[in-house]
């Protein structure tokens, strides 16, 4: 042991008097925890979603509708057909001042190819403008409702669509419903922002144009279309209600979190609907049975009829005959009576088939902020650890000494132990401090910061066996700074520290086994947030320690082979 | 006190020293010149236990050693060319650290350090971090740290190389006043001037093969005699063969200057111009150097 004391204190006066390795060594990793710490502080906040509600019946306002048609020609006749006079005009601006005077309730454009568009008008019924939306919607091969005039007819004039359709909106099939939900009465609108309140801040935009410009600002991080008549497909569940969402996939990780939350508080709405249809089944149901408003007619119930087949019974007890005649109805009544009963239930059963109860193998919720404070900590090892073994060992090249050292009655691992021991005490010091900040200033979770304590030690040692190995390839500071960097970088992608290494394909997998901070991640995430035990993450431990003597056992006979 | 027998060394079949023998006895100054690439670093290297000899080895007292053995590394000390030294320590932490890795009693240090520190100039600036001192406080630094343990023998691999000349001279005069102090030094050096007034004893290795060994005056006395070179206003061959019959020299003629070589040339000179009276246009005596030894070797090895 001669020498580990004197070489522990010179290197620790070396470190504390260069302000470029204070800054990298002990500053720079507290400074980084700090930002990625603070991203990750506040993650739950709702995400921005901007709401475009088309299914408004807004009085003077227009519904334009564009579909690409397989037959424009079919589409035409029929409009003409349906219409005791068509008017044909010069063009859309001629077209649309018609419909706003109220000269006609109906507007069609068609476009062939590269020919002008041809805009005619009529006078049509509500029923007349239904049918010819649904002749439009089954000759489509793709449908398209836009919130202003400028959109639909950009749309068709660059031959996104080859008809569009415009009517006022209080004529728009279906449009403006409302929906009884959970003791309230909704629009559109009201629905989205009730159900997505918990998860999303929605703000409601008059135009798809407008939010989609946000959207590519980033003020938003999706946008979603309710389209005409969304609250009647709800109501009526005959047909789904498509319900277009973009969204910003160049940011991936915020894509997901919007696309996870709309389909969240959309699914919710589902459920709600469903369930509310259900119970009125159920409900009418229970109504043949007893009897009493079903769905608007009165009805005698099965029980009552029972009943009236019991009395007429007794009254032919004469005719036994007929009796027996009567049996087989009450008998059906009975049958019938509990076939209803079971079906009910099953309904019901359907309606809410799953119920979540969801726990945490930490025995509370945790945050984002719980989550990734063991990989900033696993991190911070890594880097450290491999500055500090690789800065420390070559500083003896650089200064000179090792020559000079080798002639010392040092102690045979004094100069790789002292060193060791030394960048072992400020990783560990240093991770110990971040780990008592996180816990004690931001209020993290961790189930035991001991044993956290001891992972941490272990893994500052296989990390600086990783530093020892690069100090044999460099001689001078500079040269160990950017051959440690080059190697930790990739590191720190290959690990499961930014990305789940379950989602990782199986090669990728392999590789991150032979990596020692794959084993400090998974050790330090166990004891912080599984409550994983000493025997638990006995094997990382063991794996991570193995790794050490490993490296240091390399690092020292690169450094023996390179000084022959 | 040292002995090496017959040493060698190669990197990757290329012999960096080939079959070397030498000896420093104790109390004595030896000089190894050579130029660039000759090995001088290499056998500081193998001396020092750096590397490993491919053949030959080393005796100390007459025994022969290993210079991983602690026996040896405590009687020897090294200087290195480029200052060794923590730039970021002072002076004086510098030696405290290399007398705690030598295990000198805390007792004793103290006293030896700063007295090492007065022997190198040095004892004004123990407390500043050596990065700020000069290059020649450096250097002195650095010879400071190799005596800590207070070796019997010092290897020096070229101490004053990239000095200015005040700095060269100061050290020169430190490494003079260790050998007046009895220690054994191993001086590798490219200084010839230098190396002449201090080593006692000089050997010059060119290309991995010791050339020559000897006191400096044997050296220099391989080359031949200092020299006597004359222009003469007239054709005096008849008196130049009396003259030098007389006092025991030799004459011959280069072009038109005259050469007169032989032993103890500066005390016969006035017998020489009294005996040429009138015909001498100019005379220039010129002394034999061991620069003029060096360059005579270096170009036999060239040639």
């Amino acid at each position: 042991m001669r020498g580990w004391k004197a070489l522990f204190v010179k290197d620790w006066r070396l470190i504390i008097r260069n302000r470029l390795l204070l800054a990298v060594l002990i500053i720079y990793p507290f400074l980084i925890m700090g930002i990625i710490g603070a991203a990750f502080y506040d993650v739950g906040r709702p995400v921005p979603i901007g709401l475009v509600n088309l299914d408004r019946a807004d009085a003077g306002e227009t519904a334009w509708v564009g579909a690409q048609a397989a037959s424009t020609a079919g589409l035409e006749r029929r409009f003409r057909r349906r219409a005791v006079q068509v008017e044909e005009y010069g063009g859309e601006a001629e077209a649309v001042a018609s419909l706003n005077a109220g000269e006609v309730s109906a507007i069609m454009a068609t476009a062939v190819l590269d020919e002008p568009a041809l805009w005619m008008g009529a006078d049509l019924s509500r029923d007349e403008i239904s049918a010819t939306l649904l002749d439009l919607k089954s000759e489509a091969e793709t449908w398209s409702e836009y919130a202003t005039r400028e959109e639909a007819v950009a749309a068709l004039e660059n031959g996104e669509d080859s008809v569009l359709v415009a009517v006022g909106e209080e004529d728009y099939p279906y449009i403006g419903e409302t929906i009884w939900l959970e003791g309230e009465n909704y629009d559109a609108s009201s629905l989205v922002l009730r159900f997505g309140q918990d998860v999303t801040e929605i703000e409601e935009y008059g135009s798809e144009s407008e939010a989609r410009d946000d959207l590519k600002q980033g003020r938003i991080d999706a946008v979603i279309v309710l389209p005409r008549g969304f609250v009647h497909k709800l109501k009526t569940l005959d047909e789904i209600a498509q319900v277009p969402v973009v969204i910003d996939q160049s940011n991936l990780v915020k894509a997901e979190f919007a696309e996870t939350s709309i389909r969240g508080f959309l699914s919710r709405i589902k459920e709600g609907v469903v369930e509310n249809k259900t119970e009125a089944v159920v409900a009418g149901l229970h109504i043949l049975v007893t009897g009493g408003d079903f769905f608007g007619t009165e009805v005698v119930g099965l029980e009552q009829i029972r009943e009236n087949l019991e009395t007429l019974k007794r009254a032919l007890q004469d005719r036994p005959d007929l009796q027996e005649t009567v049996d087989v109805g009450i008998e059906l009544a009975d049958t019938v009576i509990s076939d209803i009963e079971e079906a009910a239930v099953y309904l019901r059963g359907t309606a809410l088939p799953i119920d979540l109860e969801i726990s945490s193998v930490a025995g509370k919720r945790l945050s984002a902020k719980d989550a990734v404070v063991p990989s900033l900590i696993a991190l911070s090892i890594l880097w450290t650890g491999v500055l500090c073994g690789a800065i420390l060992m070559v500083i003896e090249d650089e200064e000179g000494m090792r020559i000079r050292l080798g002639l010392t009655e040092m102690g045979a691992f004094a100069l790789v132990g002292s060193k060791l021991l030394l960048a072992t005490a400020v990783v560990f010091a240093q991770s110990a401090v971040m780990l008592v900040l996180a816990v004690a200033v931001f209020g993290v979770f961790t189930s035991n910061a001991a044993l956290a304590l001891l992972v941490i030690a272990a893994a500052s040692f296989s990390c600086i066996g990783i530093g020892l190995v690069i100090a044999a390839f460099a001689r001078q500071v500079a040269g160990a700074v950017i051959l440690s960097v080059l190697v930790s970088f990739p590191l720190i992608f290959m690990t499961g520290a930014v990305f789940p290494l379950s989602q990782m394909p199986t090669f990728m997998q392999w590789i991150a086994r032979a990596i020692p901070l794959t084993y400090a991640i998974e050790a330090l995430s166990g004891v912080m947030l599984r409550g994983e035990t000493l025997a638990d993450v006995a094997w990382q431990l063991g794996v991570l320690i193995a790794f050490g003597v490993g490296l240091l056992t390399l690092g020292s006979l690169l450094v023996r082979r390179r000084s022959a | 006190m040292i002995s090496i027998k017959d040493l060698s060394k190669e990197f990757d079949g290329v012999k960096a020293l080939d079959g070397v023998t030498l000896s420093v006895e104790k109390g004595e100054t030896f000089g190894l010149i050579g130029p660039n690439g000759a090995g001088k670093t290499t056998l500081i290297r193998i001396l020092t236990g750096q590397i490993a000899p491919t053949r030959g080895g080393i005796l100390l007292d007459g025994e022969p050693v290993d210079p991983l053995e602690s026996s040896y590394r405590l009687r020897v000390g090294l200087v290195p060319q480029e200052p060794a030294f923590y730039g970021r320590l002072t002076a004086r932490e510098n030696l405290v650290l290399l007398a705690r890795l030598y295990g000198i009693d805390k007792v004793d240090s103290p006293g030896r350090i700063t007295s090492l520190l007065a022997w190198a100039g040095l004892e004004e600036h123990a407390e500043r971090q050596a990065r700020f001192f000069s290059r020649g406080m450096q250097q002195r630094l650095s010879l400071a740290m190799g005596l800590v343990h207070q070796p019997e023998l010092i290897y020096l691999d070229e101490p004053t190389s990239g000095l200015d000349p005040e700095a060269r001279s100061t050290l020169w005069e430190l490494i003079l006043r260790l050998a007046g102090e009895g220690s054994s030094i191993f001086i590798t050096t490219h200084n010839m001037e230098e190396a002449d007034r201090v080593c006692s004893r000089l050997a010059i290795l060119v290309g991995g093969t010791l050339r020559e060994e000897g006191t400096p005056g044997e050296i220099k006395g391989l080359l031949g005699a200092d020299r006597v070179e004359l222009r003469l206003l007239q054709d005096r061959s008849a008196d130049l063969d009396a003259i030098c019959h007389r006092l025991g020299l030799s004459w011959r003629r280069e072009g038109e200057t005259v050469i007169i070589t032989g032993l103890e040339l500066p005390d016969k000179l006035p017998e020489i111009v009294s005996g040429l009276a009138g015909s001498v246009r100019n005379l220039h005596y010129r002394e034999v150097t061991l620069e003029d030894a060096f360059l005579r070797f270096m170009r036999e090895a060239g040639g």
